[in-house]
């Protein structure tokens, strides 16, 4: 075949990154929600035209890895690419069509040059809510996908440039915030329309063959340096696991397993061991296992190339089917990302053991997703979603940071003045959450806390939460991060609540508190330098009846 | 005895020179000037360019009229960690809020800690309880004997600055001043800025890190505006002395210490003024202007003759909340380093070899090749007259270098591997230039390209040509041009009001009062820089969006009456806005105003027109010489022309050499460059 020479290679690659930036910098402008535009909970990609993953703006790694699967889902079984014609887009939110879970709606965009396919564009958006049992999408108590929202099949919302309209009135008609989701809709399908357009600009200009031609090299360079990265780590069958908490139904902790084979430039990731599929919706479908599985290797193997799907082709996966990582249709799978992030921490426990001067100590692993339904005085209704992170784990070399996202699903806070400002929420406390880093010749970041009144009439609380019970681990004799917790005080009395709520009742003057996990320890806490803890002491990360006195008791 | 001159200064400050700019208001004559920079307190510098310039010039220190001074001192000491020990009182409870930030990662995939910069560390961080709503209304009363007890700690821990930043300060700064008047009984002698003076506008983490580094550099720039001041008086200038803020616009020395912070960007914005004034003078209404030096490459644009000013910027990773001239940097400038990654894929920078070990050419024991030694390789720079024959080039050791790093690894000849080399640099600055343009739904064949820095003029007429535009400004005196920007500069105020309401009818009068506070405002602090009404213009803007966006476009609003038909026109205006940038509109839904703006403007001694100094004979230009250059794939040779022997209204065809004292300009074949009245230079590409 064909090849772009080295020179057309390295503008083209270049150019194609910025037509997914533009694509990413469209959404974070024109978007309505506090979930898309303050916390990013969004990613842009471009494919070629066989639908393969060639450029990434640097989003989301738990989306941007999972969007290919999605697209090959739905070629193969959906919508077969013969079928796509000139402005259309084609959408999907399927967990059993190679999606997540429901909230997030995946769609793509064909663009055509000299009448041919030379490109697809894709843009994912989280939406803040798609109907179902629990406003933001997060149901606790659902054992099948149906009670988890609004579900769409592949389906053409755009047919040759025109909006169906009755299709998008049946979703929006099926969820709680309409104009928001009506908003970020169309921010998505502009976004689709400005990659679209810069591709065929791309196309006039380097000529439809070369964008028909380069996704082999891309692909293949890709394959190359993930080869190259994976072969400079020692050959060896490395065992690890981690846990979730549970699904919030069923008694005991779910664990994952895993075993990673590392054979000169291959690598295997088998699951097996791991528990079955859960009853409640902690599930994880192959998507989401695949996305965690690729963060955490392009991560650890220190991988020096952009990242494209050409990555995966050194991966092999195994993930027995009707397991915690590859659930079965119609298990409920909306706090997948529970699970996910699960995966990647156990994954890199695994890769610790190959390579202990990189990987640092578990860093919270856990998103914690929440959100109210709310109900003013005057019948106003208001669905409130957000998301918070905790601690990073030690590393060998430094100490984690605290309050810091992993870049698994990298994702932004909101600010609070733009919360309140919007919600009726009135926020007591945000910050560090003192003792709560693991103790370790590197101490994990801390975790946070984040507290607020309630202020309108009524409210109905919905947690997505773990770590309350699994903590993470701490590497090479260091300690775990503390676990998280839920609480909410109503005139002096403190309610615990489990990591999983579903509409918990909320009246005016309740004050709801979050503390998010911290980073797990790197290397025994004896070792600590007396500097170190000072300095700790002084600025109040430590108590010396804390965490502090645990580190001179071990000395 | 001669009778007195009136002279109008301009000191640009740079890392290595201090460049001075002077124009005599009554004959309009203009004179530029360097010397060294003194690093330990540039101000020294600063006087000894103008003593140089005057004696070189004959006038004298009493003749300066006026003196506007472009500084550094702001970004140099965030980026070296110069600065003084600050404390900050925030709400109890959201002391940590400054060093969680946003707590995104750069690097998705990176597993170390990335670096974080926290300017106040969490033991001098207090809280203090109190609260205000998000609609300014008080949810808990100031605690005033807290408040004295953080009082005591602030005194205890010895800091040297203290910032005030809480909980929707900027909706009501009632708690801030409160705070900042109880500091200023018990510790009259402490320096203290407040948000609300800062950085009036909601989102608690940019704000609180603008007014910390606001506090931070309170001392910084007042040590050295003071310093500055003693050491012009004693050299015997009495005129007025004004620093160059970052948007743009000038400030009293009064006005950049108490909020120092508006100086972040007072260098680069030199250039982008100057980029503004050659608009102006070459007639030019819409200009890209681009400044390539060894590491980088910043991009700005003028839109109908005016610079781009965005409300937010950063430095060194700090979100600093203040306007600023909109600019993007990209790591590409002639130093920046060609490599092969390990997969065989040809990469150009980030890294650069900067001055030291520098380009292989350099002798200064750089080995990876460098997009210098590439343009030399390929004859669009002499080894021989480099910097004017300063630095003479080693082209054996450039070539050897890329023909074994890169040529031969790829398979290619030299030639092939080192203009492929150069069409990536083009694609990479075109592509950053398009990125600009993109934010803000602009289109560059509407556009000239302005280019300048040491770099600049090898590429710019590629990159014209690979984005569709059709003409190539190169300023005049490329080497002392932001002090000729700085020259021109306007007094600039940015006041700034946030309001979330809806744009309607039923608003209007919050609206303008909101609007007529701000001209009172601003027209008070004209009152205080001694303006003539017949100086002074007042701007009002509007940040709007649709409901529920996070992000604002500014739109103008007229001089006249805000009355309904105006509200209606600024409605109007801002779906066109959004339609031209975002590709489409949203008529249905609500337009929201977030912050209404004020620029008030006090325009300094209006100069007369600058005119050329640049001498050249009338005749037809004549090379200097000829030398082989590889253009369009295949080696020909091009005539080399010197700037200084070019006449007004000389035209050269192109391909062609030409070089300034410290940059050369490559004219490509199908262009043709003229030398404009003012001395500026032109490159238009010629009509198929």
């Amino acid at each position: 075949m064909l090849r772009p020479d080295p020179i057309l290679l390295e503008i083209v690659s270049h150019a194609l990154v910025s037509v997914a930036e533009e694509m990413s910098i469209t959404v974070w402008r024109t978007s309505r929600s506090t979930t898309v535009r303050e916390l990013l909970d969004y990613s842009t990609a471009v494919f070629d035209a066989e639908g393969r993953n060639i450029a990434q703006a640097a989003r989301m790694p738990v989306h941007l890895n999972s969007m290919e699967l999605c697209l090959q889902e739905i070629l193969a079984r959906h919508l077969p690419l013969e079928s796509w014609r000139e402005g259309d887009v084609v959408v999907t939110n399927d967990p059993y069509s190679g999606g997540q879970h429901l909230p997030d709606f995946i769609a793509f965009k064909p663009v055509f040059a000299d009448g041919r396919r030379v490109a697809i564009t894709c843009v994912l958006i989280h939406h803040v809510d798609v109907g179902g049992g629990a406003a933001g999408g997060y149901n606790a108590r659902a054992v099948e996908i149906f009670q988890e929202g609004v579900r769409l099949p592949p389906v053409r919302i755009v047919r040759e440039g025109v909006l169906q309209d009755d299709l998008l009135a049946t979703i929006l008609h099926n969820v709680r915030e309409p104009a928001m989701f009506r908003g970020d809709f169309l921010s998505q399908l502009a976004a689709l329309e400005v990659g679209a357009r810069s591709l065929r600009t791309l196309a006039a200009r380097y000529g439809v063959s070369t964008l028909l031609t380069i996704g082999d090299a891309l692909l293949d360079h890709a394959e190359t340096a993930m080869r190259s990265a994976i072969g400079a780590l020692p050959d060896g069958v490395y065992a690890a696991e981690d846990f979730v908490d549970g699904d919030g139904l069923e008694e005991g902790r779910k664990r994952i397993a895993v075993t990673l084979t590392i054979a000169g430039d291959q690598l295997a990731v088998d699951f097996t061991g791991t528990s079955a599929q859960a009853a409640g919706p902690i599930n994880a479908t192959l998507a989401t296992t695949r996305s965690a599985v690729y963060y955490a290797a392009i991560a650890a193997s220190n991988l020096a190339a952009a990242a494209n799907s050409g990555c995966y082709r050194p991966i092999n996966i195994t993930a027995p089917e009707g397991s915690l990582v590859n659930a079965a249709f119609p298990a409920p799978v909306s706090m997948r990302m529970l699970t996910g992030h699960r995966v990647a921490t156990a994954v890199l426990r695994a890769f610790a053991q190959a390579a202990p001067d990189r990987v640092p100590a578990s860093y919270y692993g856990v998103t914690f997703n929440h959100a109210v339904n709310i109900r003013h005085g005057d019948g106003r209704r208001q669905v409130y979603f957000d998301s918070e992170i905790g601690g990073w784990g030690a590393h060998p070399e430094a100490d984690g940071p605290s309050g810091f996202s992993a870049g698994f699903h990298n994702q932004q806070n909101t600010p609070i003045e733009m919360i309140e400002a919007i919600y009726p929420l009135s926020f007591t406390r945000y910050g560090f959450l003192v003792d709560s880093g693991g103790a370790g010749r590197r101490r994990g970041g801390l975790g946070l806390v984040r507290e607020w009144r309630f202020t309108a009439e009524r409210g109905l609380l919905n947690a997505s939460f773990d770590g309350f019970v699994s903590r993470p681990y701490g590497l090479a004799g260091g300690e775990r991060g503390r676990a998280g917790r839920l609480s909410v005080t109503r005139d002096g009395h403190v309610t615990e609540l489990p990591a999983k709520t579903i509409g918990h009742e909320l009246r005016a003057g309740d004050v709801v508190r979050m503390e998010t996990p911290g980073g797990g320890g790197f290397g025994p806490p004896s070792e600590r330098s007396a500097a170190a803890i000072a300095d700790d002491l002084a600025d109040g990360l430590i108590t010396a009846s804390g965490h502090g006195a645990k580190v001179a008791a071990q000395k | 005895m001669k009778p007195r001159r009136h002279i109008r200064v301009a000191v640009d400050i740079g890392g290595t020179f201090t460049d001075l700019e002077f124009v005599d208001e009554d004959t309009g004559e203009a004179h530029s000037f360097k010397t060294p920079t003194t690093p330990d307190d540039p101000s020294i510098g600063l006087v000894n360019t103008i003593t140089g310039a005057a004696a070189r010039h004959g006038f004298a220190l009493a003749d300066i009229t006026l003196l506007i001074h472009g500084t550094t001192i702001a970004t140099n000491a965030v980026l070296t960690r110069n600065l003084p020990r600050c404390a900050l009182i925030t709400t109890a409870g959201f002391e940590d809020v400054l060093e969680i930030g946003r707590h995104a990662r750069r690097d998705v995939y990176g597993l170390r800690p990335e670096e974080r910069t926290v300017l106040t560390a969490r033991r001098h961080r207090y809280g203090v309880a109190e609260r205000i709503g998000a609609r300014g209304e008080v949810l808990a009363p100031l605690d005033m004997a807290a408040l004295d007890g953080v009082v005591d700690r602030v005194a205890e821990a010895g800091a040297d600055v203290v910032a005030v930043s809480l909980l929707n300060g900027f909706v009501n700064p009632a708690h801030e001043i409160a705070i900042r008047e109880r500091l200023r009984e018990r510790l009259p002698q402490l320096p203290c800025t407040c948000s609300h003076e800062v950085s009036p506008e909601i989102r608690e983490f940019e704000r609180t890190s603008t007014t910390v580094l606001n506090a931070l550099l309170m001392p910084v720039v007042q040590g050295y505006v003071a310093g500055l001041m003693r050491r012009t008086r004693e050299a015997g200038l009495a005129a007025p002395i004004y620093l160059v803020q970052s948007n743009g616009g000038a400030a009293t020395p009064v006005q950049a210490g108490q909020t120092p912070v508006n100086l972040l960007l007072s260098g680069p914005s030199g250039g982008v003024l100057a980029a503004e004034k050659v608009a102006a003078v070459t007639a030019r209404r819409h200009v890209v202007a681009v400044d390539m030096g060894g590491t980088s490459y910043d991009i700005a644009i003028i839109r109908d003759g005016r610079r781009s000013v965005v409300a937010q910027g950063d430095v060194d990773g700090l979100p600093v909340r203040v306007p600023m001239v909109e600019m993007r940097t990209i790591g590409a400038g002639g130093g920046s380093i060609i490599w092969l990654d390990p997969a065989g894929r040809l990469q150009l920078g980030p890294q650069s070899a900067g001055a030291r070990p520098g380009p292989v050419c350099y002798r200064r024991g750089g080995v990876e090749p460098t997009v210098t030694d590439v343009n030399l390789i390929l004859g669009r720079l002499d080894a021989a007259s480099f910097l004017g024959g300063e630095l003479a080039l080693d082209l054996d050791g450039a070539r050897a270098s890329l023909q074994r790093r890169i040529a031969e690894p790829l398979g290619l000849t030299i030639d092939a591997a080192a203009s492929g080399v150069l069409s990536i640099v083009v694609a990479r600055l075109a592509g950053a230039i398009k990125l600009s343009l993109f934010e803000r739904g602009l289109d560059p064949r509407d556009f000239a390209l302005m280019s300048f820095g040491g770099a600049g003029g090898l590429h710019a007429v590629d990159v014209a040509e690979e984005l569709g535009m059709r003409e190539v400004v190169f300023p005049r005196e490329p080497s002392t041009f932001s002090a000729h920007g700085i020259l021109q500069s306007d007094i600039v105020h940015d006041l700034a009001r946030t309001r979330i309401v809806a744009l309607g009818p039923a608003n209007l009068p919050q609206i303008v009062a909101v609007a007529d506070e701000l001209r009172d405002e601003g027209s008070a602090l004209l009152d205080a820089d001694g303006l003539p009404p017949e100086r002074r213009a007042l701007r009002l803007a509007a940040d709007l969006r649709y409901r529920g966006q996070a992000f604002e476009l500014m739109v103008p609003i007229g001089e006249g009456e805000l009355d309904e038909v105006a509200l209606a026109d600024l409605i109007e205006r801002f779906h066109q806005t959004h339609l031209e940038r975002f590709s489409f509109d949203d008529r249905q839904e609500v337009v929201e105003l977030v912050t209404l703006r004020l620029s008030a403007v006090g325009r300094l001694a209006v100069a007369a027109p600058i005119s050329g100094t640049g001498g050249g004979s009338r005749s037809a230009p004549h090379p200097k010489a000829s030398r082989a250059i590889y253009l369009e794939k295949r080696w020909r040779d091009a005539p080399v022309f010197e700037q200084s022997s070019l006449a007004v209204g000389a035209i050269i065809k192109g391909p062609a050499i030409v070089e300034q004292p410290y940059t050369t300009l490559i004219i490509n074949g199908g262009w043709s460059l003229t030398v404009l009245a003012s001395g500026d230079l032109v490159a238009a590409k010629d009509d198929a």
